[in-house]
């Protein structure tokens, strides 16, 4: 009876806490999204998914880069900078080339 | 001296008889043109491969089970080595009497250097020549026992979910050495194209899905002995291989049938028959 009870008080507490860090949690995850830069690149010579890994890899290297997703398909190369760090477009144009694809046009 | 060349002679018959020396590469031979700098790649598979009609009264029969294992590395952009050790299981069976015998086949080490490639928004094209170098490091009932060295060229075609590859590679069999008993291997002229249409699978294109049609062609010479060709030895392949190829970002799994359209054997020798080929490969 005693352990129901306990268990009975300390749901509503873990609950709460949980809540209430996930909520603190997106906020941060929000905050840092705003604060961070997102940069779309073309990229010439993916011809398929296993061409992703290879690219994100040496672009993740990279220090200013936080994150990083191609797509071989739109032919695109997705860069997240991290906040209050500078990045040069040729870091990334550099990092393409050494994955033996050719850069195009910075998107955005 | 006679009774000692006619021995070898009978002996590089029989070896004839029961090699399964052509392994006409499938799955698109070696796989593309030079990957990024510092990728690693670690591919895996599965061989299953048989020799069957025997023309002579002998009726043997043998299954050739390999497990080739290859590592490959991105030094730069333009130049990739690759490190091939297979692993075999080989059955044969010969009138009512069965022999098994499992062990390591020549160590293989390959060279790949980008040439030329050509990224466009609509195609991309590319050449690589590749230089290869087998070491007699096997074991005596699967190695060659010579230095091999096969140089070869390699291109591939891309436009949106259309590809080709086209290989052609020359193996120099005991191009520094003579092998068992003098022995000098034939040499092999491989050709080999590969057809292919992807499907992209997932919103973000992360995954696809590829059928794959291959054009296989080996011409293995006839093996010399003291400047002569020794019978029952050399023949010419060529497979007809559809597969089919899954591919994530990091992870490839393909699957290849092997049909045997047409072979030329010199001699009496064992025909070859359908092969399968199961593989993995793993990039990080």
């Amino acid at each position: 009876m005693i352990r129901y009870t306990f268990l009975l008080l300390i749901l509503p507490v873990l609950l709460v806490c949980g809540i209430g860090c996930t909520a603190a949690n997106q906020e941060l995850a929000t905050k840092s999204m705003e604060e961070s830069e997102t940069r779309v690149y073309e990229v010439f010579g993916m011809d398929c998914p296993g061409c992703h890994g290879g690219l994100e890899k040496l672009v993740k290297k990279i220090p200013a880069v936080q994150e990083s997703e191609a797509n071989w398909l739109q032919k695109q190369l997705v860069v997240t900078v991290r906040p209050e760090v500078e990045l040069n477009d040729e870091d990334i144009y550099d990092a393409i080339r050494r994955a033996n694809f050719t850069p195009g046009n910075r998107i955005k | 001296m006679k009774r000692l060349l006619l021995m070898v002679l009978v002996c590089a018959t029989i070896n004839a008889l029961i090699s399964e020396n052509a392994s006409a590469a499938g799955i698109s031979v070696d796989a593309g043109l030079t990957p990024p700098e510092d990728r690693w790649i670690i591919r895996t598979q599965f061989r299953y491969m048989q020799r069957k009609d025997d023309p002579t009264p002998m009726n043997q029969k043998m299954d050739t089970y390999a497990f080739p294992v290859v590592v490959a590395y991105g030094f730069r952009p333009d130049l990739t080595l690759m490190i091939r050790q297979p692993v075999k299981h080989r059955k044969m069976s010969m009138g009512g009497s069965v022999s098994r015998e499992t062990g390591f086949d020549d160590l293989f080490v390959l060279g790949k250097y980008k040439l030329y490639r050509r990224n466009t928004r609509e195609y991309t094209f590319g050449i690589a020549s590749t230089l290869g170098l087998e070491f007699p490091t096997g074991d005596d009932d699967f190695g060659s026992e010579t230095w091999d060295l096969e140089p070869g060229l390699f291109t591939s075609w891309r436009s949106g979910p259309w590809a080709s590859d086209f290989s052609v590679a020359y193996k120099w069999n005991g191009f520094a050495d003579r092998g068992k008993n003098g022995l000098n291997p034939g040499n092999e002229l491989s050709v080999d194209l590969a057809l292919a249409h992807q499907f992209s699978i997932g919103e973000k294109a992360d995954m696809s899905l590829t059928p794959v049609l291959e054009f296989n062609y080996k011409h293995i010479l006839p093996d010399r002995l003291s400047g002569h060709n020794v019978s029952n030895t050399g023949e010419s392949l060529f497979f007809v291989s559809p597969g089919l190829k899954f591919t994530k970002s990091s992870f490839i799994l393909e699957v290849l049938l092997q049909f045997p359209v047409w072979q030329d054997q010199e001699g009496s020798q064992l025909k070859q028959g359908t092969r399968l080929i199961v593989g993995t490969r793993f990039m990080f």
